[in-house]
């Protein structure tokens, strides 16, 4: 029997195929990505506790009304794109030096003495809390303690000098909107506040590492590395972002 | 004697075009790779305020760590007056019915909880790390935002995330 040739296959269509599956995904996708600002609720208490006296040096109150009209620290601000310059203000205006006379939050100098006596102390403390049988929570909270005070030893040690400078611990940032304030305006007051931080922290990380601070953030969030975790904690220490959501009164 | 060849009378070969499968298969695999399909086409309209400085939340999208919910002016305009100050929150597509609804079944809440039960297995953080991303119209007012954080706190899912548009390079 003679042999009979395979025919070949025209491919001439395939081009029309990938053709149409191409505009297929090219219409049903999207390319914008999901953006952000990432809050965390604070937990729900159980028992309330009357509220601690905070002086009214370390708030910074931004207040927005229901006509969308800003006040930032009692004053009435026309323009939102400002309010960034007054949260680096509450920043600044005491890192270098104690101003008691004007109305800004007071920074502490840590040195690297008193860190090393307050992890001794704790060591000492949770020494004798395992050896009375204490409860387990007890423990755990002077170890988180502990996690606190190693970190703030790394920090100083990567900032260099002998004194690590920390704003008060109360010192915090307020967003009080009322019911009907527009979701538009908020947002705005976030992103003043996300872009102060940023510009702050971004200035320390030029100076002290010559990087861009989005750089080693990004760079973290890839691969992970200790180096980079140890120099966004020494940034968290010198601008914490404590930003609390005030709900409105019905 | 002519500078210029006079045309012989050659007729101009095809342009082969068997390498063209090849460059658009090429452009699709970039598109598959590259893009990510939208998940819900929302029931509501959202114009989101433009913003900077932003967090990605890729990352957390990609481990399922994430559940959105839109608040916005319902596409269906006859039902505007049934919603609070004329916006409604569309949960996994479902337009609340009646601003009431809202409040007196938790339904935020519940929504939240029945998306971690499903999930659960799969997602290795509590609930507390679930990020509920609240992709709200700029107009929409601040005391709906509020009541939805207050169900989310009721149920200890603590992280929430604001949406907005970032017109910035990332």
């Amino acid at each position: 029997m003679a042999k009979r040739e395979i025919p070949e296959i025209n491919a001439g269509s395939m081009a029309d195929i990938a053709f149409l599956l191409l505009i297929f995904f090219l219409v049903t996708t999207t390319m914008d990505k999901d953006q952000a600002y990432l809050r965390n609720i604070p937990k729900k208490i159980v028992t309330v506790t009357p509220p601690v006296d905070i002086e009214q040096r370390n708030i910074l109150a931004i207040k927005a009304n229901s006509q969308n009209q800003l006040m930032v620290r009692g004053e009435i601000m026309s323009d939102p794109n400002k309010i960034s310059e007054k949260v680096v203000e509450f920043y600044r205006t005491n890192q270098k030096r104690n101003d008691v006379t004007n109305n800004f939050p007071m920074y502490s100098r840590v040195s690297s003495n008193v860190i090393q006596d307050n992890i001794r102390r704790i060591e000492i403390e949770i020494e004798s809390l395992e050896a009375e049988g204490a409860v387990a929570e007890m423990i755990e909270f002077k170890y988180s303690q502990m996690d606190e005070w190693d970190k703030k030893k790394k920090s100083l040690k990567l900032y260099g000098g002998n004194e690590l400078p920390e704003i008060q611990f109360q010192a915090n940032i307020r967003i009080e909107v009322q019911d009907a304030t527009e979701y538009g305006l908020f947002a705005k007051i976030q992103t003043e506040i996300e872009e102060a931080i940023y510009e702050l922290r971004n200035d320390e990380v030029k100076r002290i590492f010559g990087e861009d601070y989005q750089t080693i953030k990004t760079r973290y969030a890839q691969d992970q590395v200790n180096a980079d975790k140890d120099k966004l904690n020494l940034l968290e220490i010198l601008y914490p972002a404590r930003i609390i959501e005030v709900t409105p009164k019905k | 004697m002519s500078k210029f060849k006079k045309d012989s009378g050659k007729s101009v070969p095809g342009v082969n075009t068997s390498s063209l499968p090849d460059i658009v298969f090429m452009l699709l695999f970039f598109f598959m790779v590259a893009t990510t399909s939208k998940e819900v086409d929302p029931t509501v309209q959202v114009t989101q305020p433009v913003g900077g400085k932003t967090t990605d939340l890729t990352p957390y999208k990609q481990r399922s760590e994430i559940d959105f919910l839109y608040l916005g002016e319902p596409r269906n305009k006859a039902r505007l007056e049934d919603f609070k100050m004329g916006y409604a929150l569309s949960l996994d597509n479902v337009v609340q019915a009646t601003a009431d609804e809202l409040y007196t079944t938790n339904a935020v809440g519940q929504w939240k909880k029945d998306k971690f039960e499903e999930k659960k297995s799969r997602v290795k953080v509590p609930i507390e790390g679930v990020i509920t991303c609240l992709k709200a119209d700029k107009g929409a007012p601040t005391g709906l935002i509020f009541d939805i954080r207050k169900e989310l706190q009721a149920i200890n899912a603590l992280s929430i995330a604001y949406a907005v548009r970032d017109n910035g390079n990332i």
